[in-house]
Formats: structure tokens, sequence, C-alpha cells
């Protein structure tokens, strides 16, 4: 019954196949993961020459471009950050499973949406229309905080029958006609408004009594172009973070007599305070970095002013513009590489620290074992 | 068969041993470390041929440890250091000029829960062979319904031979998972406790299977229920803290333990 | 309103906040889908042949064209219009804008005509005659040859000559030759413009821009774009796969190789920008300028290898992306439970044979994910190709007949730096914006359909691992 022995054949070849192979990997690997690392390696390089340059002069010229970038960044998080982590709260502890498995991927997907379109937008479609109703951009800013506030008591007095056709746990889709509704509200009133206090035109008011001047592609078109762009990737790893939390945590602070918000406020977000940290982190690394949005909506003049209505110009659009024209080895070639150090560094930083958060994170959850 | 049954100095236990031509593997002075912590401590051992042997005691003493030493699993990984012999019908399977593939061919392990491949039944039980041998399609063929009948499969998958073997129930895939080890024909067979994933069926299946398959090979099975060393193995070895405490026949072992210590673990006084 | 304000003072607010959090998510949707919205209507509504008016105004000129929106007058009350007229040869601009009370007559003739042509762009006005060598052609019967000879090639038509006569009464000959679509919009019926847009997105699609970049079709940027990344797949694949193999398989797990895992991770958020930098410091200026001395230096100063261009573009694009492959990867092999290894080793197998029969076929749908969106990232990239290898216009495809057929030096155009540059620094942006809109809708949809695969990949393999199990 039991087949004879077949004596094996090649046995040194599969052998002297496996080492080799081993060792190709090896050197393949090591080599590709150097290369990689390699980036940090080479700028430090080529920014050595500006050491033995005047020093103050190579600050001078960077420093209207790092505050362009930190403006920029910052404008951008003003925006991103209320939307993203209020998307986040809602969709981890308030929304509907099954609007949940839709909503997320779809957010996610506005990740994808390649800078130079967004910027485009911006930069030609966005800038203009708000040039044309400052006044009601700004009043929108407000107003749909309110309306949504409204939406919430009008909610709360209606009956029963409609809290069951239109359920909290979907407002998230429900609530957009809304939006709609009271963003062309506003857009219709607001010059009514404008000509009755301001004489009907804010910007020449905006001149008139505080000097300020208006460019068409300033902070407040870049801020709100780059925070769409980087509402989703802050919003996924916070949702990620708050949908972490176990859920008994949750429902212990319900069970001594607390509302959903404040389980909310008092336990899930100081529990996943550490995954919300990282997801801002990374966030702030992506505005800090984003190139085409900034080039295209911001005007690019390098500036150093706080008004959100002026342009400026940051370290990524900088090089994109002038690094193809300077001449290697000239000054200008190093000190465009000085930006792009103090880029990669200071990504690579807010990166490592947003990892390093997430992993103790994750360590401190599994020994309380909850994975 | 026993060749030398003497009585030591309590707490020793009487040392089982097996002259040379009845012995498939022997253990001696073996130690084993993991990452600096010591996992096994001079054990000495030999097990015999054409029977099986059952490692038992609590969780943590070791057993499945000193399974994977005899497979050499922990080649894998580096924080492991050992010292000692254990041979392999006389040949030490730590020595340098050791084919280490070879050596698995040899010796078969089994796992605690079934490891079935992501591909059909058939290119399970071919998988050892493609390794070692470039066979016929025909032989191929007849190895593997050898391989599938001593496993006891032949007639629950000889339809569907080319599905996946995923698909199987979690008592075929282990008897799967023992027939691509039988495939390749190895000496010994180690079943780390294979039934301990299954239900009460499939669990009597795999221990009728051992007790057939011990006219074929050598099987040590590393087991946590009593029971079942005592229903399906010729002798036991009881292993506490990375010693061996007790090893004798299976018999001896169950009903009359030399050691306070053994019966306290066997009468469940001691987990 | 009672039953609100009637919960304890500490609760008021705390029922208003989640819908603060609700109207954010769902005024991240309202954003996305405007923006959607936005490129899918202007993006393939220019397609459409739009109705063409004739309006007389009250200082009493006549002008033709297509309407195209109405802004409200600065300073003063009323609404303008503006309207694209073309005929830029006959009165140097083609776009009109009208205050609205100035119209006293507006109508949409059905014998108004719209001409593309190859120097002066659109034409909108009539036709009164066809003129070739032996005869001369009115009415229908001119509009019927015109639309015949134009299904020929333009080298292959009858000399002849178009008479043309614009709203205002003007008249000019067109070569025949040099016209490349005539439609009468309003005479159309709704069958023949869905046939028409139809033809209309084929040439987008397939042809190249004319009229610096204001008509014409995008077919060398898809062709750039395309080739890039298809370059850029087939280095970042293998060096991706290798690093991940060597990083989770073989290399000792120790405190080093969690460093560098953390590393690899981090440099997935390092900016673009950057990569463009590395890519024009080492590979442009550094390996080509050493190529150039070395094979090319009878052409120098002018540089061959230099320069920017598709092999560099497409290495920085593979460094770029490694991370992401090399994380994707490794998340695809860390999922693979070490049973199947040890079951592999414990069969005989050599690890090289563990690798290539068990873990890497296991591991196949999380590299092709990681691929994916490789793709998806550098597809949309723009920043860093900018530094190292686009043209606004490459004068040569970077595919041809000639020898060695693939030429990796060469410049080649991007459908995402073609955006930016026909919107930022085009003559005419007015006249190029719907182009841009479809270009962008173009680059939206590529980018989308990539992602989906990726997710949808994704989903199915583990559904269909799932279900094995």
């Amino acid at each position: 019954m039991t087949p004879s022995r077949v004596p094996a054949s090649y046995q040194p070849l599969r052998q002297f196949k496996n080492r080799v192979a081993t060792g190709l990997i090896t050197a393949g690997g090591i080599a590709v993961l150097l290369a990689i690392l390699a980036i940090g390696v080479f700028l430090f390089w080529e920014t050595l020459p500006l050491l033995a340059l005047d020093k103050t002069f190579a600050f001078d010229k960077l420093s209207p471009l790092v505050w362009g970038t930190l403006k920029a960044a910052l404008a951008a998080m003003l925006f991103a950050l209320p939307i993203a982590l209020g998307a986040a709260m809602y969709s981890a502890l308030f929304m509907s499973a099954r609007l949940r498995s839709r909503i997320k991927p779809t957010l996610e997907m506005m990740e994808a949406m390649p800078g130079v379109v967004v910027g485009f937008i911006a930069g030609l479609v966005l800038a203009p229309w708000v040039e044309r109703n400052l006044a009601s951009t700004l009043v929108l800013l407000v107003w749909l905080p309110i309306s949504a506030g409204l939406a919430g008591v009008l909610w709360h007095m209606a009956s029963s029958h409609w809290h069951r056709r239109l359920p909290f746990s979907w407002a998230g889709l429900w609530l957009v006609p809304w939006l709609v509704g009271m963003v062309a509200l506003a857009v219709w009133l607001t010059p009514l408004l404008e000509q009755l206090f301001l004489g009907g035109d804010l910007r020449r008011w905006l001149e008139q009594r505080w000097g300020m001047d208006y460019a068409t592609r300033n902070a407040l078109i870049v801020g709100i172009a780059m925070g769409f762009a980087v509402i989703p990737s802050i919003y996924s790893l916070a949702e990620d973070a708050l949908a972490d939390v176990p859920l008994s945590m949750m429902e212990g602070a319900q069970a001594l007599g607390a509302s959903r918000w404040q389980a909310l406020w008092k336990v899930a977000l100081p529990a996943a305070g550490p995954g919300i940290f990282s997801a801002v982190m990374i966030g702030m690394g992506r505005a800090v970095g984003e190139t085409m949005i900034v080039l295209m909506a911001s005007g690019n003049t390098a500036l150093l002013s706080a008004s959100p209505f002026e342009g400026m110009r940051s370290m990524a659009s900088a090089i994109a513009i002038e690094l193809p024209e300077a001449s290697p080895g000239g000054f200008t070639y190093h000190h465009l590489i000085l930006a792009a150090l103090v880029l990669f560094l200071f990504t690579f930083l807010v990166n490592t620290l947003a990892e390093a958060v997430r992993l103790r994170m994750r360590r401190r959850y599994h020994k309380a074992g909850h994975y | 068969m026993l060749a030398s049954l003497d009585i030591a100095n309590a707490p020793q236990a009487p040392v089982t041993h097996f002259s040379s031509e009845h012995c498939a593997l022997s253990i001696e002075q073996f130690n084993l470390a993991y990452a600096g912590k010591s996992a096994l401590r001079n054990l000495t051992l030999s097990v015999p041929r054409h029977r099986v042997t059952a490692f038992i005691g609590p969780s943590g003493c070791g057993k499945s440890t000193l399974l994977r030493a005899i497979n050499r699993l922990h080649d894998l990984n580096e924080s492991v250091e050992h010292s000692g012999h254990i041979q392999l019908e006389g040949q030490d399977i730590y020595a340098a000029q050791m084919n280490v593939t070879e050596l698995r061919r040899r010796v078969g392990m089994v796992f605690q829960t079934p490891n079935p491949f992501p591909m059909s039944i058939y290119e399970n039980v071919a998988f050892g062979l493609r390794l070692q041998h470039r066979l016929p399609k025909r032989q191929r063929d007849d190895i593997i319904e050898w391989a599938l009948t001593s496993a006891a499969l032949w007639d629950e998958v000889k339809d569907r031979l080319h599905r996946s073997a995923w698909q199987l129930s979690g008592g075929q895939q282990q008897r799967l998972v023992i027939a691509r080890t039988l495939a390749v024909q190895p000496d010994v067979l180690l079943l780390d406790e294979p039934a301990s994933a299954l239900d009460p069926i499939s669990t009597l299946k795999i221990e009728e299977l051992i007790r057939n398959l011990k006219s074929q090979l050598t099987l040590i099975l590393v087991t946590h229920n009593m029971q079942q060393a005592a229903r399906v193995s010729d002798y036991t070895a009881f292993l506490h803290n990375g010693e061996l405490v007790e090893y004798g026949p299976t018999d001896q072992v169950f009903t009359n333990p030399h050691l306070q210590r053994t019966e306290n673990y066997i009468t469940g006084r001691m987990t | 309103m009672s039953r609100l304000f009637a919960a304890a003072p500490r609760h008021r607010l705390d029922k208003l906040w989640p819908w603060l959090c609700a109207a954010s998510v769902a005024l991240s949707l309202l954003m996305l889908s405007a923006l959607l919205t936005l490129l899918l209507v202007r993006g393939l509504g220019h397609f459409w042949p739009a109705t063409l008016e004739e309006i007389t105004l009250r200082s009493g000129s006549v002008v033709a064209g297509q309407a195209i929106r109405e802004t409200p007058l600065p300073q003063e009350a009323g609404v303008e219009r503006l309207y694209f007229k073309g005929n830029r040869d006959v009165d140097g601009v083609s776009w009109h804008w009208v205050d609205i009370d100035d119209i006293t007559s507006r109508t949409t003739p059905h014998d108004l005509i719209r001409l593309e042509r190859a120097p002066w762009g659109s034409f909108i006005g009539r036709l009164a005659a066809v003129e070739t060598d032996q005869q001369s052609l009115h009415g229908h019967e001119a509009w019927d040859y015109l639309n015949n000879a134009l299904t020929l090639p333009a080298n292959q038509r009858p000399p002849g000559q178009l008479l043309l006569v614009t709203a205002q009464g003007e008249t000019l000959r067109q070569p025949l030759d040099s016209v490349s679509q005539a439609l009468a919009p309003n005479a159309m019926s709704w069958w023949q413009k869905t046939h028409t847009w139809g033809t209309n997105v084929w040439q987008f699609l397939s042809e190249g821009p004319r009229a610096a970049n204001t008509s014409g079709g995008v077919w060398p940027a898809i062709f750039g774009t395309v080739l890039m990344v298809i370059l850029m797949s087939v280095i970042v694949t293998p060096f991706g796969v290798l690093a991940a193999i060597y990083l989770n398989e073989i290399a000792h797990q120790n405190r080093l190789t969690r460093l560098v895992r953390i590393g690899v991770r981090n440099l997935a958020g390092v900016p673009s920008i950057v990569y463009g930098v590395f890519g024009l410091g080492v590979f442009v200026y550094g390996i080509g300028g050493t190529l150039d001395s070395w094979f090319f230096s009878d052409t120098l100063p002018s540089p061959t290898f230099g320069t920017g261009g598709l092999l560099w573009a497409s290495l920085t694009l593979a460094l770029l992306t490694l991370p992401v492959v090399i994380v994707a990867t490794e998340e695809g092999l860390a999922r693979i439970p070490d049973a199947q290894r040890e079951g592999a080793v414990a069969l005989g197998a050599t690890r090289l044979e563990m690798l290539t029969r068990i873990v890497l076929p296991m591991a196949t749908p999380a590299m092709l994910t990681g691929v994916i969106l490789a793709i998806a990232r550098a597809a949309g990239e723009v920043a860093p190709l900018m530094l190292v290898g686009v043209a606004k216009l490459a004068p040569q495809m970077p595919v041809d007949g000639e020898f060695p057929y693939v030429h990796l030096e060469r410049k080649f155009m991007h459908l995402g730096y073609h955006l930016f540059d026909t919107a930022f620094h085009g003559e005419d942006v007015q006249a190029a914006m719907p182009l841009v809109y479809a270009t962008a809708l173009l680059l939206v949809v590529i980018i989308l359909v990539l992602n989906l695969t990726a997710i949808f990949l994704r989903h199915y393999f583990r559904r269909q691992r799932g279900s094995e199990c």
C-alpha cells in the first residue's frame, strides 16, 4: 500500500536558490530603504554650501515664505478642524451604521481629489465669486453653524412623527438640502443687509474704515480650498480613533446619567485624544506641504501680512515656481533646497510625533485588554 | 521493549530508555531559552519507533516548545538559543551538516489550528511532493490518493479534489493537513494539540487516525486533554516548568505514577 | 421651544452640539457634491452645441454669439451678460459684455452657423456662399456642399473658399481646408445635438490641443500621463514589494526595523514637492548630468538627460509612491497567519519556496491595492512634475516610429499640468475655461475610478477570504 519512497532529486539546487534569493532580497530591500531614506541626506548635503554664505541673508529670503506657509496652513486648519472633527464625532457616535458605511468611504474619496483640480476651482471659480460676494461669504461662515443649531431647535420642537421620518442618526444626509436652502437664503439676504448697514459695498468699507486691501486670491480662499483638501484625512483618522473607543466606556458613563454628548465630551474625547491629536498633526503636515492649491489660490505674493484678505507665497509653491529656473549650484538653488529641507523636517517630525502618539495609545488599549 | 526500568531515589522518577534499534528520536540534555528566558531545562528523553508518545503538562510547561524544537521551527526566530542534542535515527538534527528542509520533510508537523493553504485540496497534498520531486502525474496522483486514504479523508473528498481546501470543515481540514504531511512520507509525525480546535466527533476521528497511523510511523502527540493521552498514546511524558517530571508507559503513568506531582496533575489537583 | 429649554440649563447646549456635528457631515457632503456637479456640468456641457443668439442693441449694432453668463453691474443696478462671439480676426476680441437693458431684440435664427477654423478659432455668423473653381453655391446648396467637404480630410478637399458674413454685415473669405467643423446649432434636432456632443467628446479625448490650448483635445496629455504612470508602476512595484518582503519576512524584527518602518510610513506624509526637489537634484542634475557628459557630450551644452524628462519624472514619482506600496504590501504580509508559513516550512519548504508559493500569492491582493493607490496618487500629482519633466506643449510624443521608439529623455504632457498651465498661463483663459473644466473632470474621473478599483479589490478579496475561512 505504502508507495515506495522516491529519492529527492534536486536538493542542493533548492538550497542554493534559496540562499541566492534571500541574499538578493536582503540586498535589494536594504538598497530601496536606503534610497528613500537618502532624501533627507541629500537635502542636508545640498544646504551645506549656504553655511559658507551670509546666513542672515538666507534667513531674510526665507522668512516671508515660512510666514506664508504657516498662514496658509493656519487658515486651512481653522476651516478644516471644526468641520472634520465635528463630522468625525457625529459619524463615530451618532450616525446610523448603514449610513456610516456609505458616508465614510465617500468622504475618504475626497482625499483623492487632486490638488490641481481643487486649486483650479478655488482660484478661478471660488475666488472671483467671493470677491463679488465677500459679505455673503463672511455671513455664511457665521450663518451656517447658526442654521445647524436652528435645525436642532426645530427638530426638538417637532412631533415624534417627524422624529421617525427624519431620525437624528440620518441627519448628516437630510441636513444637506436644509443647508442648501440656508446658503441660498444668506446669499439672497446679505446684499440687502450690506445695502442697509455698509453702504452697499463691504470691500470699500473695509478699505476706508480699516485700511484693508483686498486681493482676489487671498488667505481666505486658500483656507477654504486647502481646508477642503485636508478635511478627509483629519476626519478619517479622528473617526477611527473615536470609533476605537470601547463602547463599554461610553455606556458606563451614560449609565451614570450623562447625556450622550456629555459621555462623548467627558469620556470618548479624552480616550481618543491621542488619536485625534495625531489626526490633526497629519492634517497639518498635509496643509504645510500642499503645493498646487496654494500656488493656484493664493496670488503668490511674498508678503508678511496677517490680513486674511491678502495673498501669500508658501515654501512649496516658491520651490515649484523658482527651482526649475534656478541654476544648479547658485544661491537661489541652495536657498530653495533649504526651504525643501525645512518642509521635509517639519512634516517628518510632525508625522513621527503623530505615529508615536498613535502607537502609545494602541499599546495603552492593549494593556486595558480592549483589543 | 523496555530496556531498563530502574528505581531511582525519590523524588526522581524511573528513567525509561529504549535501545537504539527501537528508538526513533532521542533527546539528550536539551536546553532551550526564548529571549533569554529558559523554556526547556536539561531534558533527556527517548521516543520509541512506531508508537504514540504523548507529552502532557500544564500550559506553559514547554511541551509545544519541545515539539517545535524537534522540527527546528525555532530557526525562524532569532531570539531562541539552545544547547544539548536531539538525535533523529542517530543523527544530530542541530549538526551543521544537517539539511533543515530534509529534516522537516522527515519530521512532519501538524498544528493546533488546521492551516490548509489557500489552494485546492489536491494542491495542498501535492505541495510537499512538488517541493521534493518532479514526479509524473500518474505517480503523484497515486501518492495523493494514498495519503488521503491514510488520513481517512479520501472517501469524503475524492469527488472534489480541485475545490478550495478552505471549504472543508475544521475536522476535515485537520485530516487534510495530516494527509499533506503524510504525502512526503515522514519518519516522525509531530501533532501539536491537533484536536483542541475541533468538535467531539472530529476529535474521535483524529484519535482513531492517530492509532491507525502508528503502523507507518512514529507519532508524538502534545495534548492538554488527559483522557486523549490515555486513549491514544503508548507512552506518556509529563513535563512541568520546562523539565521532564515522569516518563513511562501510559498505563503506568496514569494508573500508578511514581511521583506525587504527576498524580496531582493527572487527577486534576494541579493545573 | 419649551420642551427644549425646560431641560436643565446645562443640557440645553448639549442638545445642540450634536447638530453642529451633523451639519459638518452635511457640509462636507455638500461641498464635495457641489464640486463634482460643477465639474460635471461645465466639463460635459461645453461639448453640447450651444444655442446661438442674435441680439440688436439700442445703439443699432448687431451681435451674434453664445450667451455665457450674467453678472450684476459693478457699482450700479442692472445686469450685464457675456457673449462669446468668436471672429477674432474681424475685430480682435472674441468676447462681448452687453448691458441687458441695452438689448432691444433677441432672436435665435436658424441660419446662424459656427465654424471651427485653424488659425483664428471660432467664427459665428452666416454662410453666404461657397466658391469653387467651377461654381458658386448659395443657401442650402452651399451648406450641404460644406458639410460634404468636411467629411474629407483637409488635404483631400477640393480647393474652394467660403464667403462668410458676420452679424455686423462684414464679409470675409475662408479657405475650405482651414475649417475643421461647421455647425448650425439652432437648426439642429435634439438627436443631432447628442450626436455632435458625442463627436466633440471623442475629439476632446483623441486630438491634440489647438489654438494655444483653447480648443482641440488633450490626447497627448492623456498619453503622457498614462505612459508616465505605467513606467512608474513598472519601477515601483518590484522595488516596493522587495523592500516590504525584506522588512517583514527576512529582517530581524528589532528596534531598528521598527524605526525603519515608522520612517517609511512617515515618508508617505512628506510633501510631494520635496520629492520633486530630490528628483531634480539627484536624477536630473546628478545622474542625468553625468550621463550627458559620458554619452552625449557632442550635443552639450544643450542637455539630453540632464533636463527634466519622462524617465526622471517616472523615477521621481516611483520614489514618491514607494512608501504607499511598501506599507500596503507589508500590511498584506502581516495579515497572513504565521500558521501558513509554518505549515509550508514544516513540509520541508525552503524560505524562498515558502515565500513564492504561499506568502506572495496570498499577499497579491494587498500588493495590487498598493500599486493602484500609488497610481491614483501619481496620476494626480503635479507639483513634482513641474521640476522634473512636463512641458506645456511637447513637440514630439515620447513614443514614435523612430529608433529606439520610446524616448525616455523627452519631455511629455501631463493632464494635471496641462490643466494648471491652461488655466493660469493661457493667453485667453476665458476661452480655454470649458476645456479646463473638461480636463479637470477627466482627471477626477480617472483618479476616482482608480481609487474605486482599489477599494473594490480590497473588499472583494477580503470577502472571498472571509467566506472561505
